[in-house]
C-alpha cells in the first residue's frame, strides 16, 4: 500500500510540472494579455507601465521559472485582472461549484441506480423501453439547450423557480452553503438538474448493463438455489458487483463536472469556478488559468486515488501495490 | 352584497397604498462584472459601471458625452500652464467626513501608483506638474506643458477619501471597508461572480435617487440575461442582443431603451506598407505592389459597401451607418462628412482608374466574439467586394483574444475592429487611431495599420494645443474632414446599444455604454 502511495505521489508531481509547462506555453501562444487588459483609449505610456508592472516585459522562460520558484513556495501568482492571489480567487468560487456538482451527482445516483435496476431486471418491458428512451434524450440533447429550456419552462412560463445566480446562504455546523435555506435550494434546483441529466442517463445505462450481465451468472443462480430472497440477491450481491464500473465512471465524471461545469454555470450565472476559467481564458489571465488547471489536476489525482482505494474495499481481489 | 364589494375595494386600495410606500428596490442584470471595487484600479467599462455609483469624479457626462460639473463646480485657466479648480461645497463622504482639496490632490496622486493595475488612470494625470491646495475647496494645478483639455483629463479620475484610502489595500476596497465615496449609492457587499449590492446615500449632494436598494446581478450569457428579465428576476438588463429587440418590444410590461453609441465599427486597411500579406492577384499569386496604398482603391472598397443593408439585415436595425469617428452629438463630429454612399459603378470606375479594372484578391479578417454580428459582417463585406469584381480569397473569423494580437502585429491586410469613444470630444480617438505611431509623443497607440499623414498630424497637434473651446472643436472638425477624405480606415457603422426594463423603470440610454442605477428612475 505505501509503495503504491509513494509511486503515485512521484507520478503526480511529474504530471503537475508538465501541466504547468503546457498551459503556460499554450496561453502565451494564444495572444497578448495587454491587448485584453488595457483601456481602449490608453496612451503608449500607460501600456508600457502595465507591461512593466505585470512583469510581461521579461522573456517567457524567465516568467516560467519565476512562476515555478514561487509555486514551490506555495504562491501560485496573482491574477492580472483582479490583482488577487489566484488561489484565493479559486477557493472563493470552489464552494459554489462543489455544492452544485454534489447535488447534481446525488440526484443522478439517487434516481439513476433505481431506474437502471428496474430496467435491467425487467428488460424489454414497457417500463424499460420508457426509461431507455428517456435516457437517450438525456444523452443527446445538448446541455446548453436543456438549460435554456429549463429556464423557459420553469422560470419564464411557470414562474416557479429562479433562473439566475446563487440564492441566500445559510450556515449549518459551521459550513456556509445555499443548501441550508429555502431560497438557496430553489436557486439550486434548475442548475443541478441541468448538470445531472447527462450523468443520470449514464448511470441508468451503466446500471442496466451491469444488471443484465450479472443476473445470468452462476453465483446468482447458486444464491437462488440456496433460497436467498430475490431482494437480497439484487441489493447485496448483484449491486455490489455492478458498483465497480459505476465507481470508475462516476469518479471520472465527478472530476469533469467539477472542473468543467462551464456551460451550466454560464447559463445560470452560477458564481462557480467553471465560469472563472472560461472568463480567464477569454481575458488571457494566464496566472488564473495555470493555477486553476493545477488545482484541477491535483483534484483528479486525488479522486483517482480515492477510486483505487474504493476498489480494494469493494472487491477483495484487488490488492493495491501488488504490481511491483 | 354591496357591503362586501365595498369591503373588498377598501382592502384592495389599502394593499395598493401599502405597496406604494414599500421600499423601492432595483435589480439590474449586468453583462459584465468589475474586477475590483477600488475605483482607480481599472479604467475599463465594467469597473467604471460600479465605480460611478459609489464614487464621483470632478466632472460627469450626459448621454452624448457632454461634460458637466460634478465634484468640481468651476475651473479657470489662469495662464497656459496654470489651472484653478473650485470644488463643490458641502459634499460628504459616506463616512460623514467632508470632501476637501486634500482628498482630490491625494486621489490624483494615487491614480499613478496603483499596484498591478491593468488599466491605470495614469494617462489622465500625466500632465500634472504640481498641485497646491489654495484653500479647502480650491486647488491650483501646474501642468508640464500647455494642456487645453486638462480638465477633461483629470475630470474623469474617481475621487477617494484620503483618510480611508491612504493605507487601504485592494482587499479593503473589495470587502467594503475602504469603499467610501461621495456617490449616490453606498457600497454594501460584493459576492464575486454573483452580485453587488448597494444602498441609497441619503446625504448625496446631487439629485435624490429613486431606489433604496440596488442589486446588480452578473449574468454574462445573453440568453440568460433576457430570460431573467422575462421571468421577472431582474428589473433592468444591459447589452440586449439586437436579435431580441423585436421580441422584447412585443411583450407588454417591458420596455427597450436604445441609443446609437459612439462605438465605431470599422474596416482597417493596411495602406502604409509597400507589400501586404493578404492581397494577391486574381490567381492568388502575391502582388509586388500594395493596391491598398492607392486612395482610389480604398474609396472604391468603401463605395462597394452597402452600409444600410448590413445594418438592416445583419444587425436588425441596431446600427447607424458611419463616415467618420464619432456620431452627431459628440463634439468633433463634422456634419459634412456623411457615410459613403453605396455606389458600385463609381467604385468600379475608381478601381479601373487605379489600374485594377480586373480586381485583385483579398482576405478579410475579423473577430467572432467581440460584438454582435462581427463574423457575419465580414461575410457580408466579402460578398459585397466579390460583387464589385474583387476575388475574395477568404473570410477568417477568430476569437478576439487570438485575433487582436495578430491584428496589432500587422499580420492582416483588411480587418474589422471597433473603437469606443468615451471622451467628450473625438480628439483622443483620432489621436490614438489615426495619428502617426510615436511612443514618446503618445500618439497612434491603436493605429494598427501604421497609417501616417504629416498634414493631419500637424492639424491634430494644433487642435490639441488650442485653448479656445469653440475654436478647438472647429479645428477638430477640419481635421476630421481632411483625414476621412483620404479613407485611412473604412468606417462601417456606429453600434446601437440597448437596455431593457420592466414598465416601472425608465433608463437613460447613453453613448458611453454605462449601466448604472443613477441613470434609472422609477416610473410614477
Amino acid at each position: 500500500m505505501s509503495v503504491f502511495v509513494i509511486r503515485r505521489l512521484m507520478q503526480s508531481i511529474a504530471v503537475l510540472v508538465v501541466t504547468a509547462l503546457i498551459v503556460f506555453l499554450g496561453v502565451y501562444a494564444i495572444g497578448d494579455p495587454i491587448e485584453m487588459l488595457i483601456s481602449h483609449d490608453a496612451s503608449p505610456a500607460e501600456r508600457a507601465q502595465v507591461i512593466l508592472s505585470l512583469g510581461l516585459d521579461r522573456p517567457l522562460w524567465q516568467q516560467f521559472f519565476t512562476f515555478c520558484w514561487n509555486a514551490l513556495h506555495g504562491d501560485l501568482g496573482r491574477s492580472f485582472v483582479f490583482n488577487k492571489p489566484t488561489i484565493t480567487l479559486i477557493f472563493e468560487r470552489l464552494p459554489a461549484t462543489l455544492e452544485l456538482t454534489l447535488t447534481g451527482l446525488v440526484f443522478a445516483l439517487a434516481l439513476g441506480i433505481p431506474l437502471g435496476l428496474i430496467s435491467g431486471l425487467k428488460p424489454n418491458s414497457v417500463t424499460d423501453e420508457a426509461i431507455m428512451t428517456g435516457s437517450i434524450l438525456g444523452f443527446s440533447l445538448p446541455g446548453f439547450w436543456q438549460g435554456m429550456m429549463l429556464i423557459m419552462i420553469f422560470s419564464v412560463w411557470l414562474g416557479w423557480l429562479p433562473s439566475t445566480g446563487r440564492g441566500e446562504m445559510g450556515s449549518f455546523l459551521g459550513i456556509h452553503s445555499s443548501l441550508f435555506t429555502l431560497d438557496g435550494l430553489k436557486h439550486l434546483i434548475l442548475p443541478a438538474i441541468n448538470l445531472s441529466l447527462f450523468k443520470l442517463s449514464l448511470v441508468i445505462r451503466l446500471t442496466r448493463t451491469g444488471v443484465r450481465e450479472t443476473m445470468p451468472l452462476d453465483f446468482v443462480k447458486f444464491a437462488r438455489a440456496k433460497g436467498i430472497s430475490e431482494r437480497r440477491i439484487v441489493f447485496v450481491h448483484v449491486l455490489k458487483n455492478i458498483l465497480i464500473p459505476l465507481i470508475t465512471v462516476i469518479g471520472m465524471e465527478l472530476g469533469s463536472m467539477l472542473a468543467f461545469a462551464v456551460v451550466t454555470e454560464t447559463i445560470f450565472a452560477w458564481p462557480g469556478i467553471g465560469k472563472l476559467l472560461i472568463d480567464s481564458i477569454m481575458r488571457l489571465d494566464r496566472p488564473v488559468v495555470v493555477a486553476y488547471l493545477l488545482v484541477i489536476v491535483s483534484l483528479f489525482i486525488l479522486i483517482n486515488f480515492a477510486v483505487d482505494i474504493l476498489y480494494s474495499l469493494i472487491d477483495p481481489r484487488v490488492r493495491l501495490g501488488d504490481q511491483s | 352584497m354591496y357591503r362586501k364589494t365595498l369591503l373588498m375595494a377598501t382592502v384592495a386600495s389599502a394593499l395598493l397604498a401599502a405597496s406604494l410606500v414599500q421600499a423601492a428596490d432595483l435589480t439590474i442584470g449586468s453583462s459584465t462584472e468589475p474586477s475590483s471595487i477600488d475605483p482607480q484600479f481599472s479604467r475599463t467599462g465594467n469597473n467604471q459601471n460600479i465605480a460611478m455609483q459609489v464614487f464621483d469624479r470632478l466632472l460627469e457626462t450626459d448621454t452624448t458625452i457632454g461634460i458637466h460639473p460634478a465634484l468640481a463646480v468651476s475651473w479657470k485657466n489662469v495662464d497656459p500652464t496654470t489651472w484653478e479648480v473650485k470644488l463643490r461645497d458641502g459634499v460628504k463622504f459616506h463616512d460623514g467626513s467632508p470632501l476637501t482639496a486634500e482628498d482630490v490632490i491625494f486621489s490624483l496622486t494615487r491614480a499613478k501608483n496603483i499596484p498591478n493595475s491593468p488599466a491605470p488612470f495614469s494617462g489622465n494625470v500625466a500632465a500634472i506638474a504640481s498641485m497646491k491646495a489654495v484653500d479647502d475647496l480650491t486647488i491650483e494645478f501646474k501642468t508640464k506643458t500647455p494642456a487645453p483639455d486638462f480638465i477633461e483629463q483629470i475630470g474623469f479620475v474617481y475621487i477617494v477619501s484620503k483618510k480611508v484610502a491612504e493605507k487601504a489595500t485592494i482587499e479593503d476596497f473589495n470587502s467594503g471597508k475602504a469603499a467610501i465615496g461621495t456617490g449616490a449609492y453606498k457600497f454594501k457587499s460584493w459576492t464575486p461572480g454573483d452580485n453587488i449590492s448597494l444602498t441609497r446615500n441619503d446625504a448625496f449632494w446631487g439629485k435624490k435617487q429613486d431606489f433604496d436598494n440596488v442589486t446588480i446581478k452578473f449574468i454574462s450569457n445573453d440568453a440568460s440575461r433576457v430570460a431573467a428579465l422575462r421571468s421577472g428576476a431582474v428589473d433592468l438588463i444591459d447589452a440586449v442582443p439586437p436579435r431580441d429587440i423585436k421580441t422584447l418590444t412585443g411583450i407588454s410590461g417591458l420596455k427597450v431603451f436604445s441609443i446609437p453609441s459612439a462605438r465605431l465599427i470599422y474596416l482597417a486597411i493596411d495602406s502604409a506598407r509597400d507589400k501586404t500579406p493578404f492581397v494577391t492577384d486574381k490567381d492568388g499569386k502575391p502582388l509586388d505592389k500594395n493596391p491598398l496604398k492607392d486612395k482610389r482603391v480604398r474609396q472604391a472598397l468603401s463605395n462597394l459597401i452597402n452600409r444600410q443593408l448590413i445594418v438592416d439585415r445583419i444587425l436588425e436595425g441596431s446600427g447607424e451607418p458611419a463616415g467618420q469617428l464619432v456620431p452627431a452629438g459628440v463634439a468633433g463630429s463634422d456634419p459634412t462628412v456623411t457615410a459613403p454612399a453605396y455606389a458600385p459603378d463609381a467604385a468600379k470606375k475608381l478601381l479601373a482608374d487605379a489600374g485594377y479594372a480586373g480586381g485583385f484578391g483579398i482576405t478579410l479578417h475579423t473577430s467572432n466574439d467581440r460584438f454582435p454580428g462581427d463574423a457575419d459582417i465580414a461575410q457580408a463585406l466579402g460578398q459585397m467586394f466579390a460583387r464589385g469584381g474583387l476575388k475574395v480569397n477568404g473570410v477568417v473569423a477568430q476569437p478576439y483574444n487570438v485575433y487582436t494580437k495578430a491584428a496589432s502585429a500587422q499580420e492582416y491586410s483588411a480587418f474589422i475592429f471597433s473603437l469606443g469613444n468615451s471622451t467628450p470630444t473625438s480628439a483622443t480617438g483620432l489621436r490614438n487611431l489615426l495619428m502617426t505611431v510615436n511612443k514618446e509623443a503618445g500618439t497612434g497607440s491603436f493605429n494598427r495599420t501604421q497609417y501616417s499623414d504629416k498634414v493631419f498630424d500637424d492639424m491634430m497637434r494644433q487642435t490639441m494645443a488650442e485653448f479656445d473651446p469653440e475654436k478647438r472643436i472647429q479645428l477638430l472638425q477640419e481635421a476630421t474632414k481632411y483625414v476621412f477624405e483620404d479613407t485611412p480606415i473604412i468606417p462601417l457603422y456606429w453600434q446601437k446599444i440597448h437596455w431593457a426594463g420592466k414598465a416601472k423603470v425608465s433608463y437613460e440610454a447613453n453613448m458611453t455604454e454605462d449601466t448604472s442605477a443613477t441613470l434609472a428612475k422609477l416610473v410614477k
